[in-house]
């Protein structure tokens, strides 16, 4: 589980761009190709709270990646995953649309009067284009299961910690960066 | 499948699909700095050497490419070897420009001990003083092996460790908050884009000087205290950027004149000096939000400027909760020394304000120049002002 099998040197991560996770990871999943590296498991229905995900799906820093099967059910034993209302297209590389990525929002409790808590899920679907190819074998499809209707998520939970590692400005030297614009003076160092 | 998994930088093999080179600081010091520095075999060519004065930010986007996905930041190792031939510094000059230090240096804590220094610079283009600044940023990263915990004037990161190896991250100032990984689109709410990217933007300053206005001005209704704030407030309202200028500089005129600020007068107390000194005082702000990392941005800043007991409250919080500035998530660079030595010049003027303010410490005590009147039992009687 995790990264383990993967033999990567210290610093690699789990990092994967939506394009990689629709097109590698969920394509690959949909049309029963083998995945390498296969790290993501299958969670199927996935009745598990965010907080459950920990051993069960692969974890990278604050998140979790798992596949599930697409459903409209997204209750769990202590609460419910509810939309944003949020649907973005993922794009490949030649800007042409592969997939879908939505947001849900975890709630505490029973729907509507369910607790917000700061856990968000991105799902990750494939693009409807991408099953028509299918449609013309319907009854093929009718007798198996329709493998495009799986979806990949990833899990995490909002943070406000704004964790400086390095690969961003830090406020104060944005402050400092401004200032330089105000030298005079510009001196190498 | 891991004899699969291996990465190549330049040979076939690549890195497998979703996994990025995204190593941490600690990675970055522990891990492939100490093995460079110690001729140790690094297993996979990750991270190449390259000569800073050769090659410009862009060429080093080619050179340090890491398989065949797209990347936002690029490592290196440098050896620092070339000065200026007016002094001590590093010439990190390229053909089309040079590399310029910003802000101050950041300490490198792992597992509440600190293990190096990271060192922020910009390219400019063209030739100082008139280069022009570009987006590109680089971390330089260099190991901390010897902190001489006596030594002050060392842990402040200044005029040390000019020589040797360095490894370094490039990457884009990102300017509107397009990322290669995850373009938001337009239909994101300004929440969502809020806790995808909590970390800096353009609007810094601006807010700073929002925050900083705001501050200053309940200040002075509250502490009548108008005199020591106008040169601020006429600032701000005037107008940003030009008055800007007003403000005391926020830069150390003279590193030496900072140094030796800070002599240790207790022995028994130096590695807590060390950590005073050197590491990040808002580490106690360690559960803060982005939003609230504003506010104490913003309480540092008007305590400079009008140095009262909200300072006071904050260092002895220092001194209550020695483990605080352990907290290896150190929001921003702003270090107290930094402010503080910075405003030495200024610093004359606030000394009356202790007195009005009637608080048992204060910031600017750091700057009296005559350590008598702190006694044994002031939290911070360890740290005088030699130089003022």
């Amino acid at each position: 589980m995790g990264d383990n099998n993967v033999n990567l040197p210290p610093g690699f991560r789990f990092y994967p761009t939506d394009e990689e996770l629709v097109v590698h990871f969920l394509q690959r999943k949909a049309a029963l190709l083998p995945c390498h590296p296969d790290v993501i498991p299958d969670l199927d229905l996935y009745p598990y709270d965010p907080w459950e995900l920990n051993g069960k799906a692969l974890a990278e820093g604050n998140q979790w990646y798992f596949y599930s099967r697409r459903t409209q059910n997204r209750n769990t034993s202590n609460g419910y995953w509810k939309p944003m209302g949020i649907d973005e297209p993922v794009v490949n590389s030649s800007s042409k649309k592969v997939g879908m990525k939505k947001y849900f929002l975890f709630y505490i409790g029973e729907g509507p009067a369910g607790i917000k808590t700061n856990w968000i899920m991105q799902e990750y679907r494939l693009s409807d284009c991408d099953s028509s190819s299918s449609r013309s074998s319907k009854r093929r499809a009718h007798s198996k299961i329709d493998h495009s209707k799986w979806v990949v998520c990833r899990v995490y939970e909002r943070s406000s910690d704004d964790d400086d590692d390095g690969t961003e400005l830090s406020c104060l030297d944005e402050v400092f960066l401004s200032l330089d614009d105000l030298d005079e003076i510009s001196l190498p160092n | 499948m891991p004899e699969n998994m291996s990465i190549s930088v330049n040979g076939q093999s690549q890195v497998p699909p979703g996994f990025r080179f995204h190593p941490t600081e600690e990675e970055l010091l522990q891990y492939y700095l100490r093995k460079k520095v110690s001729y140790e075999k690094i297993d996979l060519d990750v991270i190449r050497d390259v000569d800073l004065n050769k090659l410009e930010p862009w060429d080093i986007q080619e050179r340090c490419k890491i398989g065949t996905t797209p990347q936002n930041d690029w490592y290196f190792f440098s050896h620092k070897d070339k000065k200026y031939p007016t002094g001590t510094r590093t010439n990190r000059a390229t053909a089309a420009g040079f590399w310029k230090a910003t802000g101050r240096d950041k300490v490198i804590y792992s597992n509440c001990r600190r293990i190096g220094m990271r060192k922020t610079l910009v390219f400019y283009k063209g030739r100082a003083p008139h280069g022009q600044k570009s987006d590109w940023i680089m971390h330089e990263y260099r190991l901390d092996d010897n902190i001489v915990e006596t030594n002050v004037s060392n842990a402040m990161g200044e005029g040390t460790q000019e020589e040797g190896w360095v490894v370094c991250r490039i990457f884009k100032k990102k300017n509107h908050h397009k990322t290669l990984d995850s373009p938001i689109s337009s239909s994101l709410t300004a929440e969502t884009r809020n806790l995808m990217f909590s970390s800096s933007n353009e609007g810094a300053l601006e807010q700073i000087l929002e925050y900083m206005g705001r501050n200053c001005k309940e200040d002075s209704e509250a502490n009548n205290g108008t005199r020591f704030l106008r040169p601020i407030e006429t600032a701000i309202s005037s107008g940003y950027p030009d008055s800007f200028m007003k403000l005391p500089s926020l830069e150390s005129p003279n590193s030496t004149s900072s140094q030796n600020c800070y002599q240790p007068m207790m022995t028994g107390n130096e590695g807590s000096i060390t950590n005073q000194l050197s590491g990040d005082p808002n580490s106690v702000y360690h559960n803060d939000s982005g939003l609230t990392n504003w506010a104490a941005l913003d309480r540092l800043v008007a305590s400079q400027l009008n140095g009262q007991t909200e300072t006071s409250r904050q260092l002895a919080c220092f001194n209550d909760h020695n483990m605080a500035y352990c907290s290896p998530t150190d929001h921003h660079d702003l270090q107290l020394p930094a402010l503080r030595s910075s405003s030495i010049s200024s610093g004359r003027s606030y000394h009356g304000t202790h007195q009005d303010y009637n608080s048992e410490i204060d910031l600017w005590s750091f700057t009296r120049s005559s350590s008598s009147s702190l006694s044994s039992s002031d939290p911070l009687c360890h740290v005088v002002n030699a130089s003022v």
